[in-house]
């Protein structure tokens, strides 16, 4: 178990930005959090945050992720839930895969 | 907040949380490269608990050490969830300031896209955010020291992962929790002007600004419109 006192300064260092980031959010809405238009802001970021992550690698990568995510969607929506959902998705691509798709 | 909710919430990230195996285990094969022992690559891991900005450090990760670099570069590589942060806290708003760094701690895409989908529903539960958190960040920990102890073995050949589809269990879990917060008509502008602003950003910027700057655009576009439509009504 051996550690050099500057790797462990400098991994500390990026665990307190890492932290800065993940926090500052938080914190500062205990100061906007009771403006409307940061509200409604935060009514529509999740959903829009969730679709700008998926949306990029799914075009990047095409062919069995597409597959995935549509099987992934019906899934939820159909069966209903997380779990079938998340398993439906990943069952999916490994069959496209398997298939032949990239 | 419970015992049983913590475990139910640990349960439930195991999958999501080995989507992580593959690319901590590249990360430890990395780390060990770079000259770091299999100790300092657990203990940032497990630290910063933040896969694509810890890479980023290993690329300027020389001696002696850029420790502004550093921060600067995990700070901004980290920038989306000071947004998940945000949307976070509304529903947490009198959380004892004792019990805030473990919820900052364990604010990661798929724990994060899970756990508010069940706030905004009105049944989130703080005991699985954390339970979730920590299996995630025990997990990624593992991997990494796995990556390291193995690397150049057999451990760091990603194809078993891929051949399983288990590389597309991160985004699985986006796109299964979109669909649970999927509100119909009123999501959808919104969420087109987000996909249009995240491959521009990917285009025009790279990395992964894109989610930022695609929650933004979404989240601004939606807030103009319902005011618009809220004074229009009132008026």
């Amino acid at each position: 178990m051996s550690a050099s006192p500057e790797n462990l300064v400098a991994i500390f260092v990026m665990a307190l930005a890492a932290m800065a980031a993940k926090g500052g959010g938080f914190v500062a809405m205990r100061w906007f959090g009771r403006n409307r238009f940061v509200t409604a802001l935060l009514d529509h970021a999740p959903g829009a945050v969730l679709v700008s992550a998926a949306i990029v690698p799914l075009a990047q990568t095409g062919g069995a992720f597409i597959v995935g995510a549509a099987v992934a969607a019906v899934m939820t929506r159909k069966v209903g839930g997380f779990t079938p959902g998340l398993f439906g998705g990943v069952g999916a691509v490994a069959l496209a895969r398997w298939a032949g798709l990239a | 907040m419970t015992w049983r909710s913590f475990q139910a919430g640990a349960l439930r990230m195991i999958l999501p949380g080995l989507a992580s195996l593959p690319f901590g285990i590249g990360f430890g094969v990395a780390a060990a490269q770079k000259g770091l022992s299999a100790f300092e690559t657990t203990l940032m891991s497990f630290t910063v608990m933040a896969g694509t900005s810890q890479m980023v450090a290993l690329d300027i990760w020389a001696q002696p050490l850029p420790l502004v670099a550093l921060a600067v570069s995990v700070f901004v590589a980290n920038l989306r969830y000071f947004v998940m942060g945000a949307a976070l806290q509304p529903h947490l708003p009198h959380l004892p300031w004792w019990l805030q760094p473990p919820v900052w701690y364990v604010t990661v895409d798929q724990n994060w896209a899970v756990n508010i989908a069940e706030y905004r529903r009105g049944h989130g539960d703080l005991g699985k955010f954390l339970g979730g958190g920590f299996v995630m960040a025990c997990i990624w920990s593992g991997s990494t020291l796995a990556g390291h102890l193995a690397a150049g073995g057999i451990l760091s050949d990603p194809t078993m992962a891929r051949r399983l589809g288990l590389d597309f269990v991160g985004i699985a879990v986006f796109v299964v929790v979109a669909t649970i917060l999927f509100r119909g008509k009123r999501d959808i502008a919104p969420w087109m002007v987000a996909i249009v602003a995240a491959f521009a950003a990917r285009w025009l910027i790279g990395g992964n600004w894109y989610i930022v700057i695609g929650g933004i655009a979404g989240g601004v576009f939606g807030a103009l419109r319902d005011l618009r439509s809220d004074n229009v009504r009132q008026s």
